[in-house]
């Protein structure tokens, strides 16, 4: 980050390849279609370019991105819903779906996130996705570690609840647990 | 072990990863099925699914093309101290021109509280605002709840300093104080305003009422330093007032700000 500061004609592309792929993950899990995340995911580097100058040598640099992508994904929302509301739908197409099978009986974790609240689902994104610190995360929110541990706490209990619904449905279709998990 | 801890663990740790875990972490996932899901459930996040070669490709030119060195931002405590000094200087201005004729007429212990909680108050928005310029500050009090709690403790303060008394002209009295403070407070969020604009301001609804409300209380710290009345309705309403309205000019402000920033990029698209 300090060389991208510098000017570092190496720096661009050292970082975008190293950060977008969990900024893209970070976008679709917010309940974005493909085409919104990668839309997303360039404004979020044009920002991060316009306020480089903000970042201070020798900090953390993912609280920092992921403070300017959730800014970027809520202005996004905003402004989809102000186009949306002023659209008429004429139908709904299904959308295709990236991958054929999913590789286990679990759903993809964006599917398994989705029916949590938007804020516990932000913080469980981060911590899981972004690899960030629950520090990080307060740091990325605006928030206090205690009340992003809360989050994530309410966060954890109802992914289990949901995951108690969903296992046991699939037990019922007959394939052993072992089976599925060999794990750990 | 039981699940709770394991939570506990997971929130700490930045992998889920069973094999990195701890060994007492993986003891449990062998007995607990409920866990042995949890955890796999959320190992599903670390599947990669990268943008396409030609987005990141675009996102590298682009870049590259207006990269300019930039000086990084100076350290908070810089800020913070002149968010500090502008609201000084201008209660100074403000006492001078008006005069300091409620320091006569309050106990000491009403003069000592009533500054020093104006004062810890315009030091929590100063703190805070050094920190909303750069993305990504530690932040003691959420930014989006500190305006409230300010406006909601300074009144709670002022209730319990001041007696209920009844003024005889509530109105002419208020207006005379309203028209006093705000011009000292349209004065300090000018080098506010270009202070903050040195920065990256994320949420401009959020950092607008707290710049506003910093305004607005060096309005209310000349009144509370000018003004003789002692009355608690004619503080809250008037002196504690312009502050509030400070917020919320700076709220409205703040919702402009981003609604111009959204047509904006609205028609670039």
């Amino acid at each position: 980050m300090e060389r991208y500061q510098q000017a570092d004609p190496e720096a661009p592309a050292t970082l975008v390849r190293a950060l977008s792929p969990a900024l893209l993950r970070f976008f679709k899990s917010q309940v974005a279609s493909r085409q919104q995340a990668d839309d997303l995911l360039q404004e979020t580097w044009l920002r991060i370019h316009r306020v480089r100058h903000t970042y201070r040598p020798g900090e953390p640099v993912l609280p920092w991105i992921y403070a300017i992508a959730r800014r970027v994904r809520v202005d996004g929302y905003r402004r989809t819903r102000r186009i949306t509301a002023h659209e008429t739908t004429v139908g709904t197409l299904p959308e295709p779906r990236l991958r054929a099978e999913p590789r286990s009986h679990l759903p993809e974790f964006e599917t398994l996130i989705a029916p949590l609240p938007e804020a516990q689902r932000e913080v469980v994104t981060m911590l899981k996705v972004g690899g960030l610190s629950l520090e990080e995360v307060a740091c990325a929110t605006s928030s206090t570690a205690g009340a992003v541990k809360q989050k994530a706490h309410r966060a954890y209990h109802r992914l289990r609840q949901l995951l108690q619904h969903h296992v046991p449905q699939h037990n019922a279709e007959g394939r052993s647990r072992e089976e599925i998990h060999g794990l750990p | 072990m039981d699940c709770r801890d394991l939570e506990g663990t997971l929130f700490e740790r930045k992998t889920s990863v069973p094999s990195e875990l701890p060994a007492q972490i993986q003891e449990h996932l062998l007995a607990c099925d409920h866990c042995r899901d949890f955890v796999r459930a959320l190992n599903l996040a670390v599947d990669e699914d990268s943008p396409s070669p030609e987005i990141l490709r675009q996102i590298e030119r682009t870049l590259s093309v207006e990269l300019r060195p930039v000086r990084p931002l100076a350290p908070a405590r810089y800020f913070f101290a002149a968010f500090a000094a502008i609201f000084v200087l201008t209660v100074a201005a403000g006492v001078y021109r008006l005069g300091a004729f409620a320091m006569s007429v309050m106990s000491s212990a009403q003069s000592i509280a009533t500054l020093g909680a104006l004062g810890a108050s315009a030091g929590l928005l100063a703190y805070s605002l050094a920190h909303q310029m750069a993305p990504g500050n530690r932040h003691r009090v959420p930014p989006k709840l500190l305006p409230a709690m300010v406006i909601g403790l300074l009144a709670l303060v002022m209730a319990g300093l001041f007696e209920f008394q009844h003024e005889i002209d509530f109105w002419g009295g208020g207006w005379a104080c309203l028209r006093a403070g705000t011009p000292f407070g349209l004065l300090a969020a000018v080098p506010f305003w270009l202070l903050l604009r040195q920065g990256a301001i994320l949420s401009p609804r959020v950092t607008g009422a707290a710049v506003g409300l910093l305004s607005g209380l060096v309005g209310t710290s000349a009144l509370e330093i000018h003004c003789p009345i002692l009355d608690a309705s004619h503080i809250l309403m008037w002196h504690l007032g312009i502050a509030f309205l400070g917020a919320v000019i700076g709220l409205a402000a703040g919702f402009a700000g981003e609604a111009a920033q959204r047509h904006l990029l609205s028609a670039q698209q």
